[in-house]
């Protein structure tokens, strides 16, 4: 395996973006910490009226912010580890070094993508689970691993895609996060009805599949069973574009 | 375009345009047919914006045309890099700053299919051969603009590829480096490798090339042997003192510089000049020195765009 040679090079060239990764994580886990130490009581996890007492609306509001930016982590390790992988290359000329060998381009960023992926899994499945064992005091099993698996998958897969095409790559990836968001939330208000026909299902399948993930973040939250189906959607999606991205890969100008 | 056996590069007609006309493109290649026979080495030289990278990238497969076709031993220059692989050394060899001299050689021999005791020997082969020992550690990041040009080389090395292109190899070597990289240079050509080097530094291409291809605006404008066998022979006489007789027996005598008693001359061979020469003294002519002076190519190069396009 020619170039699994490259996996250590590629976690090396990507050290700097891991180390802010993990102090950012750190910042959750201090974080929480803090706030468990501040109001943890002796059900084992942290609760909300001493947090209110302590420090009113503003520190309540942190908490579920601190949530909410928790629950992007995957999304946030993807974008910050992925961006560039084929685009710095080309803008730096270092693609045209690995080109000349005869080892397909695919194989070269295949794997590196696939360390990358499994970076940002590890990174956010040690920092979730640790986040819920301190605030919560239990971890919700494999959900987690399986939310965050289907984020790094989607996410992944449309910003690889994308780098093969853009040093933007990360920021489009990330304002069609922001507009799937806000597409799913138009949907499910029902403000789309009078859209053209066809319109609503094609965007629909262009963007990131926000009820996919919102369907497996709720299971998550309220302790229910997995939904394979949300999962598979949301796979489907991001493998798509992995296969997308390599086609392109075969076929773009170095 | 039908492949011949002993061209290793066939490009016909290539042209490389760069973003929409409408929006300024730039046309970095127009309509350049060439062919680069089997081995040697060829040099292409011309002023910057030429075109020299874009026809590197073209053979190398980097960029497709924009019309007109390219073949490397016969094939697609994509397909022929990916199965058989060419050593390249771009201008500026850039990888990421954090891998270490050892770690970007180890990294790439792997890509280049070798494994083993035989990628440790190929690594520290290069490593030794470029001068790299003390540097073997130490972060690309902290390496002088010369030595990365040598870690470089030093890749181009790993493996022995048929098609070897260099882009401005030399740009920031010391001149002890120089001059080693054109032993280098000339054990590639020697091994019946096909090599293809651009420069702008004529003096270098004139010691190393067979061939040299003159660039200019992404036209061809000129294609020359450095050392053609047919060519006419050229020297400098020396007088003692002037005569009018010498312009009498070499009509196309040049002076060198402003002298009025140094000149180049051309003769078919030395029985000519020796005729010529003879005829010069039974004139009155006293001849202080003859030397062999062929016409540099700098001279050639300058000639020739001079001329204006073809």
């Amino acid at each position: 395996m020619r170039s699994v040679a490259l996996v250590g090079l590629a976690l090396k060239a990507r050290g700097r973006r891991l180390a802010v990764l993990a102090a950012f994580a750190a910042v959750f886990v201090a974080a929480a910490i803090a706030v468990r130490l501040l109001t943890g009581g002796a059900h084992g996890h942290v609760e909300l009226d001493p947090l209110f007492l302590t420090g009113g609306y503003p520190l309540v509001s942190a908490l579920l912010l601190l949530g909410w930016v928790l629950g992007r982590f995957p999304l946030i390790a993807t974008l910050v580890l992925v961006a560039g992988l084929v685009s710095d290359d080309r803008a730096r000329g270092y693609a045209r070094i690995y080109a000349v060998r005869p080892t397909s381009p695919i194989l070269v960023y295949g794997v590196r993508l696939l360390v990358l992926l499994a970076a940002a899994f590890a990174l956010s499945a040690i920092l979730l689970p640790t986040f819920d064992l301190i605030m919560l005091g239990e971890w919700a099993g494999p959900a987690t691993l399986v939310l965050i698996l289907a984020y790094v998958l989607v996410y992944g897969g449309l910003t690889a895609f994308l780098s093969v095409w853009t040093r933007a790559d990360a920021w489009i990836t990330l304002l069609l996060a922001v507009t799937a968001l806000v597409w799913d939330a138009l949907r499910s208000a029902g403000r789309l009805a009078t859209a053209p026909p066809g319109i609503i299902e094609v965007v629909t399948f262009l963007l990131p599949p926000q009820r996919a993930l919102f369907a497996l973040e709720s299971a998550f939250a309220q302790v229910q069973p997995i939904p394979w189906e949300a999962f598979a959607h949301a796979a489907g999606y991001g493998l798509l574009w992995l296969i997308l991205a390599g086609v392109a890969l075969m076929n773009r100008e170095t | 375009m039908h492949a011949c056996r002993d061209a290793m590069i066939e490009l016909e007609s290539v042209s490389k345009r760069y973003g929409p006309p409408r929006r300024g493109g730039t046309q970095a290649l127009n309509g350049v047919s060439l062919r680069i026979p089997r081995g040697g080495l060829h040099a292409v030289v011309g002023p910057n914006g030429a075109g020299k990278t874009t026809l590197f990238a073209i053979v190398l497969g980097f960029l497709r045309p924009t019309s007109g076709k390219a073949m490397v031993d016969g094939m697609d220059p994509r397909d022929y890099a990916r199965r058989r692989g060419a050593a390249y050394m771009p201008e500026q060899f850039r990888l990421p700053g954090s891998w270490t001299v050892l770690e970007t050689l180890r990294g790439l021999a792997a890509l280049e299919g070798v494994r083993g005791t035989e990628r440790e020997r190929r690594v520290h082969t290069a490593i030794r051969r470029l001068g790299l020992e003390r540097e073997a550690t130490k972060r690309l990041a902290a390496l002088s603009h010369g030595l990365l040009q040598r870690v470089g080389l030093a890749q181009a090395l790993l493996a022995e590829r048929e098609l070897v292109v260099l882009d401005e190899p030399t740009e920031g070597l010391d001149p002890l480096w120089r001059i080693r990289f054109r032993g280098l240079v000339e054990e590639f050509a020697r091994a019946g490798r096909t090599v293809l080097l651009a420069s702008h530094e004529l003096s270098e291409v004139e010691r190393l090339a067979d061939r040299v291809v003159l660039l200019e605006r992404g036209r061809v404008r000129e294609t020359f042997e450095v050392r053609p066998a047919t060519a006419r022979l050229r020297y400098r006489i020396e007088l003692a003192m002037p005569a009018a007789a010498l312009l009498e027996t070499f009509p196309d005598a040049a002076p060198d510089g402003g002298s009025d008693v140094a000149y180049y001359v051309e003769v078919d061979d030395a029985a000519e000049l020796s005729r010529r020469l003879a005829a010069l003294l039974a004139e009155g002519g006293i001849v202080a020195a003859v030397q062999p002076a062929p016409e540099p190519l700098e001279e050639r190069v300058r000639r020739a765009l001079a001329e204006g396009p073809q």
